[in-house]
């Protein structure tokens, strides 16, 4: 009975995340601070935010390749709506997160309606979102955004980074959805078993539909937050951001094959790599060397996962 | 769907007909100051001190300092070249320790995050080459008010980011080296193309916009055909200099290069088309990269600065900056071998004059 929790993936990767952290304190002084783990926490949103969203998507055996592209076009909305349009920046804040749905709806449709591999349908977007955000940019950044907009990316509230309460909430609402409600258990029979799901009438389609949709719109969300962080907006924002989420998701224990994994995973696989990351900066690591030992964890902790199960069976 | 299909139609027709403005040439908005077409020196107009100033720093005057160099990516010869002359300056100052870091692609979010860490470590002294001048800077003067002193090269950060800058060469004397080096390759009616990084990388743009300045006042004939960008990738520029010559075909009569990556990839292009001496090929280079095609012929010259002299003044400003003996208003700063440099535009350390590497002197150069 114990072994069941004792070799689950989660309690593995906690472990996994205990040590890190013992690691980096003992290596620098300078990790263990309030103001550093703050800091940490406003660096990982972006890609957490993503994450969130990418969970359902690979527990659905999909895969979302677009959300860079996504998240750059988003910003470039963004800044366009608000500085050549003029509109209000708050609404255009909204109309950002909406075109993000919108990019997510139409990876949804594609996928659904033509039967393409999400693969397939995410690397043709991922190219024509990137196209999008780079003609409408016309390669030009948009700056000097108001001084009440960078609250939400490089300021506070209660002594904590805005963007990690947003995280935060996020977190939670998702971990609800995928573990307690009708709709995650839709998203985990999708995964399990297509067919199956199909026969026993539960609304595949329509699911996948707004899977993608929201995961489109978690990646507009990211572009608010990070122009607001980086206080400026690129038609490059996010390059590659979508690997950084992978990453974290199947680290943290969810099955690519779909049907298997927590939200509680992604958020400790999260925490992994932005630990490692840090801590082996600070111990004075170079950035070569720490994506070295980040891709032979995320092989190692899989292997020790994949071993560990067949122990517990 | 079709409500999402009409939708998608608007945004590409909005992308195409942004498009169909006059040539694109990837100039950035600031005013220009092209130089006289037969190089006599312009008139200088002091500045007041324009760069930031630290907060709280302790008084490190004369003592061992550590400082981080965070250059736009490392891995590539020109940054190679700055790491190897930081590394030099700061052991001929003795007193410095110095450390190269950057992120492995020339990513906004990679440096920034970067940065933090560094700061978070306690280092005495950033000195970084800005792959935004925009996006760094929060991050900078988060640094500057921790009492972390701020030196720029390469590629500056918007001055109330950084206490200094220096400066490889000023931008419209690149753009005349390079524009009266191609123009007496394929003379004043002449139609070229380029390739540069990003469109907002900042100092490619900037001497962008230099030389189309430049090129309306002392080559107003020749033809600007197209920028293309090719970030700092080589197998990307190599593809975009072949993609020009498909394109234009015998029209295209030059290619410049705005990236040490572009310039032999074009240089490459040209040669495995067999096309030496039908296009010409200049740009900015690394003379150990361009020795192939200049000594052979392919290539008349390239120019550049020394890479490594630019690393070595950041540090050497650093130190001066940290010491207090260089403070707003001086006009020149002592920089170990280099000598006295200039100080131009408030805060900004000029190395000097760009260097055009040719058959003749080439070899004499090892970076």
């Amino acid at each position: 009975m114990l072994s069941r929790y004792v070799f689950r993936h989660e309690t593995i990767l906690a472990l996994l995340l205990v040590l890190a952290l013992a690691l980096s304190a003992n290596l620098s002084d300078r990790f263990f601070t309030v103001d550093n783990l703050l800091n940490q926490g406003r660096m990982l949103t972006e890609v957490g935010i993503i994450a969130i969203a990418m969970t359902f998507v690979i527990i659905t055996g999909g895969i979302d390749l677009s959300v860079g592209s996504v998240l750059g076009l988003s910003a470039i909305t963004l800044g366009v709506v608000w500085k050549t349009l003029g509109v209000p920046l708050p609404l255009a804040m909204v109309v950002a997160v909406l075109v993000g749905a919108l990019c997510g709806a139409v990876n949804g449709l594609i996928i659904v309606k033509s039967r393409m591999p999400p693969m397939i349908a995410t690397l043709g977007t991922l190219a024509l979102y990137r196209g999008l955000a780079e003609g409408i940019s016309q390669a030009r950044s948009v700056r000097g955004y108001p001084d009440w907009f960078y609250v939400l990316g490089q300021g506070e509230v209660l002594g904590v980074p805005t963007q990690l309460w947003i995280f935060g909430a996020l977190a939670i609402v998702a971990a609800v959805i995928l573990g307690y409600q009708t709709f995650g258990r839709v998203t985990y029979a999708i995964g399990a078993n297509e067919t199956a799901a199909r026969f026993s009438g539960l609304a595949v389609d329509r699911s996948k539909i707004l899977i993608y949709t929201a995961s489109g719109a978690m990646a507009a969300l990211a572009a608010v937050t990070f122009v607001s962080r980086v206080s400026t907006t690129r038609s490059d924002m996010g390059m590659g951001i979508e690997m950084d989420a992978i990453s974290a998701v199947v680290l943290g224990g969810t099955s690519i094959f779909g049907g298997r994994g927590t939200m509680i995973g992604t958020l400790l696989g999260i925490l992994l790599i932005q630990t490692m990351k840090n801590g082996l900066t600070l111990a004075g690591v170079k950035g070569d060397g720490t994506i070295i030992v980040i891709g032979s964890i995320l092989i190692l902790t899989i292997l020790i996962s994949n071993i560990a199960n067949r122990v517990r069976d | 769907m079709k409500t999402l299909l009409s939708i998608a139609a608007g945004l590409a027709l909005m992308a195409g007909t942004a498009h169909a403005e006059d040539v694109w040439t990837g100039g950035d908005s600031q005013p220009t100051s092209p130089l006289a077409c037969d190089g006599a020196a312009p008139a200088v107009t002091a500045v007041p001190y324009n760069g930031a100033a630290v907060k709280g720093a302790a008084d490190l005057k004369g003592k061992p300092i550590s400082i981080v160099d965070v250059p736009k990516l490392i891995g590539i010869g020109y940054f190679n070249a700055t790491a190897k002359g930081v590394a030099e300056g700061a052991k001929d100052l003795g007193s410095v320790t110095a450390k190269t870091d950057g992120p492995t692609k020339a990513n906004i979010d990679d440096q920034i995050t970067l940065i933090d860490n560094y700061i978070t470590s306690g280092v005495n002294g950033i000195v970084f080459a800005a792959n935004d001048p925009e996006a760094i800077a929060p991050v900078l003067k988060k640094a500057l008010s921790k009492g972390i002193h701020v030196v720029g090269y390469d590629s500056d950060a918007t001055p109330d980011a950084r206490e200094w800058f220096v400066n490889q060469a000023s931008f419209n004397g690149v753009a005349k080296a390079l524009m009266d080096n191609l123009a007496s390759q394929i003379g004043e009616d002449g139609s070229f193309a380029i390739v540069t990084s990003t469109f907002t990388t900042p100092v490619q743009a900037r001497w962008i916009a230099e030389m189309t300045a430049y090129t309306a006042k002392c080559h107003p004939k020749m033809q600007w055909l197209e920028t293309v960008e090719a970030q700092e990738d080589n197998i990307l520029s190599f593809n975009q200099a072949n993609t020009l010559m498909n394109k234009y075909g015998d029209k295209l009569k030059g290619i410049i290069g705005m990236t040490s990556v572009a310039t032999p990839a074009a240089a490459e292009a040209v040669k495995q088309t067999n096309q030496c001496g039908k296009i010409a090929v200049t740009g900015l280079a690394l003379p150990n990269s361009m020795k192939p095609y200049v000594n052979s012929g392919c290539v008349n010259g390239v120019v550049l600065w020394s890479p490594a002299d630019l690393g070595y003044a950041a540090v050497q400003v650093m130190r001066a900056a940290i010491d207090g003996t260089l403070k707003p208003g001086d006009t020149s700063v002592k920089a170990g071998k280099l000598g006295e440099l200039k100080i131009v535009n408030g805060s900004v350390v000029l190395l000097g004059d760009p260097v055009t590497f040719t058959k003749a002197n080439i070899n004499n150069f090892d970076f």
